[in-house]
């Protein structure tokens, strides 16, 4: 408990400076720009350029003519008319949208409830939980993948369960691990920062629980489910490793369509996709911290919500 | 108060059944078949007789470098992002003014939230030996004959670096701005130099970021599969790749649970060697006094 106070209390003194440096010019705004202060915008604008220069390439490389991806041949938007006669790449982004959307929603529903429930109803079981779901975040994505394989099968063909041999739905159980750990944290996080008085106001007016879980926890934790909603959309959109393991043949998502053409040789127009796709997640993104922004969350804080935790 | 009070953890009774179904279960289904063997060519698996062979073979010299190799680049492309993110964090979160910081937010994220896989094959490009950068240093006459990086070591260390240094930066940036320009002109004014300001103010009280980042970067990289497949080819072997051929190509389930089991256990345990170190270096910085912020 004292913890959740220090984090509590520092965060109020976080929104405090920020909303005062804001007010007056900061301190640090000093006419004078000495030699150190240069070498670390020379050094950060070079990392920078390092963390772009792939995404660059890859943008103009999604032009390419020619036959392979690796070799430029000449600029023209030939790559980007293939798509539409490639009925395999256009069924694996769609396999991807489908399966990252309800993967999204299961993991964030299930999720949520999770958050709500570790910042309302603490108690030991918090701690246990904690556990697991910091387990399910180091455990290394090749062990999962590996693990749910022999699993997601034995379920299938041993035991007859039917679902656990449609291709969506082991793709969204493989999504899900992930996804529901980091909707448990950011609403968490979300919920423990605000006081429980409005929950308690709805019950002494005689609400019972359920309501009040609608009408006030729910609105209140709103931002940041719908922030881990879009997270786990883009993550699941990303998944490849666990992905590759349990997919069946014929819903392939995008990202093992591409891991296997890397093995078998690459073509521009998986740069093309990859350069639409980069627009939809950003755009994504870019909704979320719009959401977050305008639920107050100021810059720091809007980066400590999307790196996960 | 309402009057059926429900168990405490109700609400989180979904996720706990799904991620012991689908998490502890499968992981749990894992550790019990590293205990067993291959029984013939077709089969993967079987557990009537259980012993620790299964380790040993995945410990003995044939895998064993490939482990020693993960290690090396587990570690150096850590302690490389920390080195490389630190100075950009910093400049971040103390040299930058407020407004522009949430821009430079989202460019450090753009790259994070680029599909992992595309962004590798990107480096694929640029590294080629008939790519541009080697066509470029071959002009300049800093290189001989064209580049020859791609498909080893030091490519898949590039690639890891590349991909896992937002998870150094951003922590590093949150652990920065909490210190605050108060503390930082607090010490000036007793008579601190720049370096010592550092040092003794803003390295302690931002180590928990720093070892955050250390852990966001480490234990993914651990267990990095896609970086070294992409770039790595037959000299760059990391150990994801040699539990994958296990379940994938060798159809040996035991063997590939060993190497499972022990990729884990050398991530835990080199994580907590990692604390012991850095809890061992920052001793003497935080000998004299102690700095908290929060409540005192």
């Amino acid at each position: 408990m004292s913890n959740t106070a220090t984090k509590r209390i520092a965060l109020t003194r976080t929104a405090e400076r920020a909303s005062s440096t804001s007010g007056r010019p900061p301190i640090a705004a000093k006419p004078r720009r000495s030699v150190s202060d240069r070498l670390f915008m020379i050094w950060g604008i070079l990392v920078l350029l390092f963390l772009f220069a792939p995404i660059i390439v890859i943008l103009v490389y999604s032009f390419n003519t020619g036959r392979l991806l690796i070799a430029f041949d000449g600029f023209g938007i030939e790559p980007f008319l293939t798509i539409l006669n490639k009925p395999a790449i256009q069924n694996a982004v769609w396999v991807s949208i489908r399966s990252g959307v309800f993967s999204a929603l299961f993991a964030t529903a299930i999720g949520t409830l999770a958050g709500v429930a570790m910042a309302r109803r603490p108690g030991k079981w918090v701690g246990w939980f904690l556990a697991l779901l910091v387990l399910v975040t180091v455990t290394p994505e090749i062990v999962d993948a590996v693990s749910l394989l022999p699993w997601v099968v034995f379920l299938g063909q041993d035991l007859g369960l039917g679902i656990f041999n449609d291709g969506i739905f082991r793709l969204v159980v493989g999504n899900s691990l992930f996804s529901i750990a980091v909707v448990s944290y950011i609403v968490r996080a979300r919920l423990v920062g605000i006081s429980e008085s409005l929950e308690e106001a709805s019950a002494d007016l005689y609400a019972p629980p359920l309501r009040t879980f609608w009408r006030i926890t729910l609105p209140l934790a709103m931002p940041a489910v719908l922030a881990g909603g879009l997270l786990s959309f883009t993550l699941s959109l990303d998944n490849t490793i666990v992905s590759s393991f349990v997919s069946v043949s014929g819903t392939t998502p995008w990202p093992v369509y591409v891991l296997s053409a890397v093995r078998s040789g690459l073509r521009p127009e998986i740069a093309s996709v990859s350069t639409l796709m980069l627009i939809v997640t950003l755009l994504a993104l870019a909704l979320v911290a719009w959401v977050l922004k305008r639920s107050g969350d100021s810059a720091t804080e809007i980066a400590r919500t999307m790196a996960g935790g | 108060m309402p009057k059926l009070r429900l168990p405490k953890a109700t609400l989180a009774l979904p996720a706990w059944v799904w991620l012991l179904a689908f998490f502890a279960a499968p992981v749990g289904l894992i550790i019990w078949y590293s205990f067993g063997y291959k029984p013939s060519i077709f089969g993967t698996h079987a557990n009537d007789i259980l012993s620790l062979d299964r380790y040993a073979e995945a410990l003995s010299p044939t895998f064993f470098s490939t482990f020693s190799n993960t290690l090396w680049v587990g570690v150096v492309g850590t302690v490389a992002c920390l080195i490389i993110g630190m100075p950009v964090a910093y400049w971040m979160a103390v040299k930058v003014p407020v407004a522009k910081r949430g821009l430079l937010i989202a460019a450090i994220m753009i790259p994070f939230w680029t599909n992992f896989l595309v962004r590798t094959i990107g480096w694929q490009i640029i590294l080629a030996p008939q790519g541009w950068l080697s066509q470029g240093l071959q002009a300049t006459g800093l290189l001989d004959g064209p580049l020859e990086i791609l498909y080893s070591r030091s490519a898949v260390l590039i690639g890891v670096i590349y991909n896992y240094l937002p998870l150094m930066i951003l922590p590093l940036f949150v652990a920065f701005d909490r210190v605050g320009e108060p503390l930082r002109e607090a010490s000036k004014d007793l008579g601190a130099g720049r370096l010592h300001t550092f040092l003794r103010v803003t390295i302690p009280l931002a180590r928990p970021g720093i070892i955050a980042g250390l852990l966001l970067v480490y234990i993914p990289l651990m267990g990095d599969y896609i970086t070294a497949t992409v770039l790595g080819g037959a000299k760059g072997n990391m150990a994801g790749q040699l539990v994958a051929a296990q379940f994938q190509s060798a159809q040996n389930w035991a063997l590939g649970s060993a190497m499972a089991v022990i990729l884990i256990l050398t991530i835990l345990l080199s994580a907590a060697v990692l604390g012991l170190v850095i809890w061992l270096a920052t001793l003497p910085f935080r000998s004299h006094y102690r700095l908290r912020l929060g409540v005192e």
